[in-house]
This record gives C-alpha cells, structure tokens and sequence, in this order.
C-alpha cells in the first residue's frame, strides 16, 4: 500500500471513527440518565424517548429562531427537559413510590407520561407548520456547525470534541457532586437506603425530584446533540430508546459511570463493529440495530449486573 | 357496493379492530394478568404469525399453481399473488385448506417463537424482563425489515385473499370468520383462567415463593403462559394480515401491537377476560371516533388529530395506574363449576350424612 493510499484511507475512515465516538457519547450521555432514574427511583423511565425529542426539537426550533451557534441552545433544552423530569417525578412517580408499586407500574406509566410528551411536541410541531408555515415535521438537516481543525482534508467538526468532552464534564461533575456536596451524599444515602436517611432527616422526595431533574436534564443535552450528527423526526427519541435502554443494561444500572461507559460500548458497537465487518459481509450495514440489542440481551443472560458489576466486584 | 359504503364501512372497521385487538389483548392478560409476566415484546409474536400467512403460505400458495418462490415470489410478488388470486377464486376447497393452514403455521410457529423467547429471557426479573422481551421484538423487526428474503424488507408483500371465492360477500366473509375466531378465542382465554393451570398460573403472579412451597415449576408456568399467548398473539397477526391482505415489518410497531394492548387491558382490568374485553371496546370506539372526524377536529385545532389519540392513550394509562389499577372490572375469583352444580353437590352430601 503506498503512502498517498494509506492517507486516502485514514482520511475516509477518520470522520466514520469520530463521528462514531460523538455519537456514542451523546448515547452515553442518555444512558447516564436511565441510570440514574433507575438507580434512585427503580424507575425504567420510557418518557426518555420523548426527552430526547423535546430537546433535539427545542434546539432545532431555536436554532431556527435566532440563528446562531447551535450549542448555546442545548443547555436551554436540557432545562427545559428537565424541569419535564421534575413534573413527572411530581405528578405520577411520587405517588407510586408512596405505595410501593411494582417496578413494572412505575414503567407503564412513564409510557402513559411518554405518549402525552410525544403528543405535545407534535401539536408544537403542527402548529408552527400551520400557523407560520415552518417545514419542521422532519428535521432533514445536520445543523450548520463550527470547524475546528482540518487534518489530511478531513474536517475535524465542532460536535466531535464537544460531544465526548461534554459526557466527561457530566461525568466528573456529577461525581463530584455525589461525593462533595452535602447534598450529593445525601442523594447517595437516599438511592442506597430510603427508609434509614428518611430517618436521619433527609428529605428523599426532594432528593428524588431532584434526581429526576438531572436525568431529564442529561435526556434533553443529549437530544440536543443529536442534531449535529443526525437527521430526525419527532420520534427520534422512541427510535433510539432501546439503544439508550441497551447501553444503560450494559452498563448495569447502579452507577452513572457504568451507565456512561455501557453506552459508548452500545454506540460504538452499533457504528463501529457493522463498519468494519460491512468489508467481509456487505449485507450487515442494515442490520446494525440489532448489534446492540443482541449485546444486551448477551449482557443480561451472561452477566446480569453489567459493567458496574465488574467494576465494583474489583474495588471490594 | 352498498356493503362498504358509509356507515356500513365504519360499523365494519370498529368490528374488525375490535376482534383483532380482542385477541391481541386477551393473549396480552394471559400473560401480564394472569401470570405476571412483563410482556413488552407482543409484537414478536405477532409479526411472526403475518409472517406465517405471507411468507411461508404465500409460498405454498404459489407452489401450487406453479409460481416461484425464492427471490422471485419477492421481486414479481404483485402478478404472483393476483395469479394466485385468480386460481383460489374458483377453488373453494384449496382456499379454505389454505386458510387452515394459515392458522395452523401462525399459531405453531407463534408457540415456537414463544419459547424461544421465553428461554432464554425466562429467569430475569421484572423491568429486565420487560426490556429483554421488548429488545427481541425489535430485533426480529429489525431484521424482518432488512432483508427482503423473508417478507419483502420495506416493501413488504401482499398476502393471498383465501376468501376471494366468495365472490361479492368477500369482506362480509373475512369479517365472520375473524369474529369467530375472536369469539373462540375468547372461551379459551376464559377456559384457561378457569383452569388448573390458569390457578397455578396465578398463584406464581402472586407469590413465587408460595407456588414453589407447594411443589410447582414456576418456570415451567412462566413458559406455559408465554408459548399460549404467544400462539394467540400471532392468529391476531396472522388474521390481520389476511384481513388487510398485506404482510409489512413496518405495521407492526411498538406503540400498535405493544403498547395499546397494554393499554386495553389496564382499562378493562387486568386479569379479567371481560374486562378486557370491554376495555378494548371503550378505547377501539373511542380511537375510531377520533379518525372519523379527523377534518372536524382539524379544523378546529390547527394540529392532527392523530395525537389526540397518543394523549387519549396516555392519560388514561397514567390516570388509571394512580386512581384505579385495578381497572373498570376489577378480576374477581375465579368459580371452576357452576352455582347450580355447587348446589347439587351440597345437596348430595346432604342425602349421604342424613
């Protein structure tokens, strides 16, 4: 192979491979969510689906509006996703909670919570079409974004640092606010004993809206960086939620890292390992999807915990 | 023809959706009501069994008058199944031992995907299950959609019309016998919770704990009630698909062949066959009305009222889950023989100790 050859190759294969680890991040992002839904609340949340379409539509919408640079909008959607989470958490879960409901109630109604969400979007969505005359039922653009860098040719875009290093700065963020904030530790008593900080004084509805809150917070920042890398519709959510529900099973639903890493591998697996293989069997670029669910399906017959089961069977 | 003409065609439409999603519900409560079984993958099921009527007796089918049916019966599916048409509309007999087959192919082949399913899956618990359960129906769409060998890919293909040799009663026909099939579908769901195994199958729901005190397999139970109501999810598929005459992967998405169901029986109450039944009445009514003044609604509204329906759903699943879970009729104890009966046992025992 010469060297110009080579070059062709990384060049061509160089946005494939960053365009993968943005996208595994943003998943990854989500997965966090999930996570900590599940972990605080046991609550299999599937109004993440609807999230992530409110804020992949609120940025789409603003970025519309006002026409600047797509990233200062997300932390906009992500609040606004988030404050979904907290009325959720406060209109239906709290309650359940209350009376111990089984894991499987609290799921179904986060899918009743799910379709109301999906609903509202698409009535803002026709209503903007009608009344103003916006063609915003599919979003078919990847929004206009900055370049950074160009290396052999290729152009390094703004969405493949800021995905990854966003999924960092939440990652390290929400440590260091489990284990250095009064609290965040409060939070972690409340997620590992309800009964016994409840005792000690710790409010845990507060705690637990409050963890509602982050995770719609992290839904709605991750729909909002799928319209850098993605086209979609209003259902983008629903069409990605098994592989947000597949990275945060990978990653074993106790702790945010886990489901941080379990949704990379999901990202990466489903770009990554159908890229490769479509060199020997050309057939397979169509059925990536399934790549990560037959992962997780793998994961909860082979090692039911996850990632986080790994990793803290090795710090005991 | 008069017979689909205004209000004739709505009256048809509501019958239809209701036997259809009657059988998809009861399936549903077999194994969410009665077994406690987190069933988020109906749809499995039920693409399995449209997939038995297109891919596997549309094949069949074209055997029979000659057709190919490798990648041809896929790439000129359109002149096959009207040849195929054309022959069954003078063949009653061939039609009906078709249809049969049908029905045979997509309950069998539902039961096998059903224990396919349910082994692996089986030992998992609650929300795990659920998303395992609900990764396999998407991995099956995934792949039905994909590749075109099976059913089409995105095209999809059309299914034969075995009632085709009816003539002009055609509609009428399907409609009866997917009523009938809805009706006998519906002694069964009845017979089984009011059988030995529908109690077993009850007891697990309730606690595990205390049916393995008693000596039960609860996974055996668990398969049990997965591979029956599986088997009766794909007759749902498989009737609609002959009832629409298409076989698609796309149709059967999440929210139809999944979520509504759940939605159904959580009206109706869960664990009671009629109210499930009255369940799916209520929401096939009220879903039908919404499409049939879609223009009077939308002009009112300047949105579709499609979503009205998703917030119809929602709010009832989440309204009923915190105000009344256990649904409109709640499941009562299940009697295993009649008052009457009860009462000539009572009197016997009477005779034999006076």
């Amino acid at each position: 192979m010469t060297k110009s050859l080579r070059r062709g190759v990384e060049s061509s294969m160089l946005p494939i491979v960053l365009t993968s680890i943005a996208y595994a991040s943003i998943l990854a992002i989500g997965c966090a969510a999930i996570t900590l839904w599940y972990a605080s609340t046991r609550v299999f949340n599937f109004a993440h689906a609807s999230m992530v379409s409110w804020g992949f539509y609120i940025t789409f919408i603003l970025y519309k509006l006002f026409d600047s640079s797509p990233y200062l909008f997300m932390p906009i959607a992500a609040l606004i996703t988030g404050l979904f989470g907290i009325a959720i958490y406060v209109s239906v879960i709290r309650r359940l909670i209350q009376v111990k409901a089984s894991e499987i109630t609290l799921m179904m109604v986060t899918l009743g919570a799910d379709f109301v969400l999906f609903a509202f979007l698409n009535v803002v969505i026709d209503y903007l079409a009608n009344v103003y005359r916006w063609d915003i039922r599919s979003v078919n653009i990847v929004l206009k974004d900055v370049t950074i860098a160009t290396i052999y040719g290729v152009t390094i875009k703004g969405v493949y640092l800021v995905a990854p290093f966003s999924a960092l700065a939440f990652l390290i963020s929400i440590y260091m606010f489990l284990n250095m904030t009064s609290t965040g530790i409060a939070m972690r008593a409340s997620i590992e004993n309800p009964e016994l900080s409840s005792i000690l004084g710790i409010n845990t509805d507060k705690i637990y809206a409050l963890a509602w809150f982050i995770g719609g917070l992290l839904a709605g920042f991750s729909g909002g960086l799928l319209t850098m890398i993605t086209q979609g519709t209003s259902s983008i959510g629903s069409d990605l939620i098994v592989l947000y529900f597949a990275g945060s099973i990978v990653g074993g639903l106790q702790n945010i890292l886990g489901g941080l890493l379990g949704g990379l591998l999901v990202g990466l697996s489903e770009r990554l390992i159908p890229y490769y293989l479509s060199a020997v069997f050309p057939w397979i670029y169509s059925y990536r999807f399934a790549v990560p669910l037959i992962m997780l399906v793998a994961t909860l017959l082979l090692y039911p915990r996850g990632l986080a089961g790994l990793v803290e069977r090795r710090w005991r | 023809m008069a017979l689909e003409s205004g209000l004739t065609y709505i009256l048809m439409n509501i019958i239809l959706n209701f036997s259809i999603y009657l059988i998809l519900s009861l399936s549903l409560n077999i194994e969410v009501g009665f077994t406690g079984i987190p069933q988020f993958g109906r749809l499995t099921a039920a693409l399995v069994g449209s997939i038995a009527v297109g891919g596997v007796i549309g094949r069949v089918a074209a055997t029979l008058i000659g057709a190919p049916t490798g990648s041809e019966f896929i790439s000129y599916n359109a002149p096959i199944i009207t040849q195929i048409n054309n022959y069954l509309s003078t063949h009653a007999i061939a039609s009906i031992t078709l249809l049969v087959l049908a029905i045979l192919t997509a309950v069998l082949l539902g039961a096998l995907i059903g224990l396919l399913t349910a082994l692996p899956a089986i030992r998992l618990k609650e929300s795990y299950l659920g998303i395992t359960l609900l990764s396999f129906g998407e991995i099956l769409r995934t792949i039905t959609y994909n590749s075109p060998e099976i059913i089409g890919g995105t095209l999809g293909i059309a299914a034969p019309s075995f009632f085709s040799f009816t003539g002009a009663y055609e509609s009428f026909a399907v409609m009866l016998f997917i009523v009938l099939m809805a009706i006998f579908c519906y002694l069964i769901a009845e017979r089984i919770s009011k059988s030995p195994l529908g109690r077993v199958m009850r007891a697990v729901r309730d606690s595990e704990l205390a049916s393995q005190v008693y000596g039960r397999d609860i996974m055996i139970v668990r398969i049990y009630a997965i591979v029956i109501g599986s088997s009766m999810a794909a007759l749902a598929g498989a009737l609609y698909s002959i009832f629409t005459k298409s076989v698609r992967a796309d149709i059967f998405t999440r929210y139809s062949w999944t979520f509504l169901p759940w939605a159904y029986i959580m009206l109706g109450g869960v664990g009671n066959n009629l109210g499930v039944a009255l369940g799916v009445i209520i929401l096939t009514i009220a879903r039908s009305t919404i499409s049939i003044y879609k223009y009077e609604i939308s002009e009112l509204i300047p949105i579709d009222p499609v979503w009205l329906e998703y917030i119809l759903i929602g709010m009832v699943i989440i309204l009923l889950t915190l105000f009344r879970p256990q649904g409109i009729l709640p499941e009562k104890p299940v009697t295993t023989v009649s008052k009457k009966e009860l009462e000539d046992i009572k009197r016997k025992v009477a005779s034999f100790t006076s």
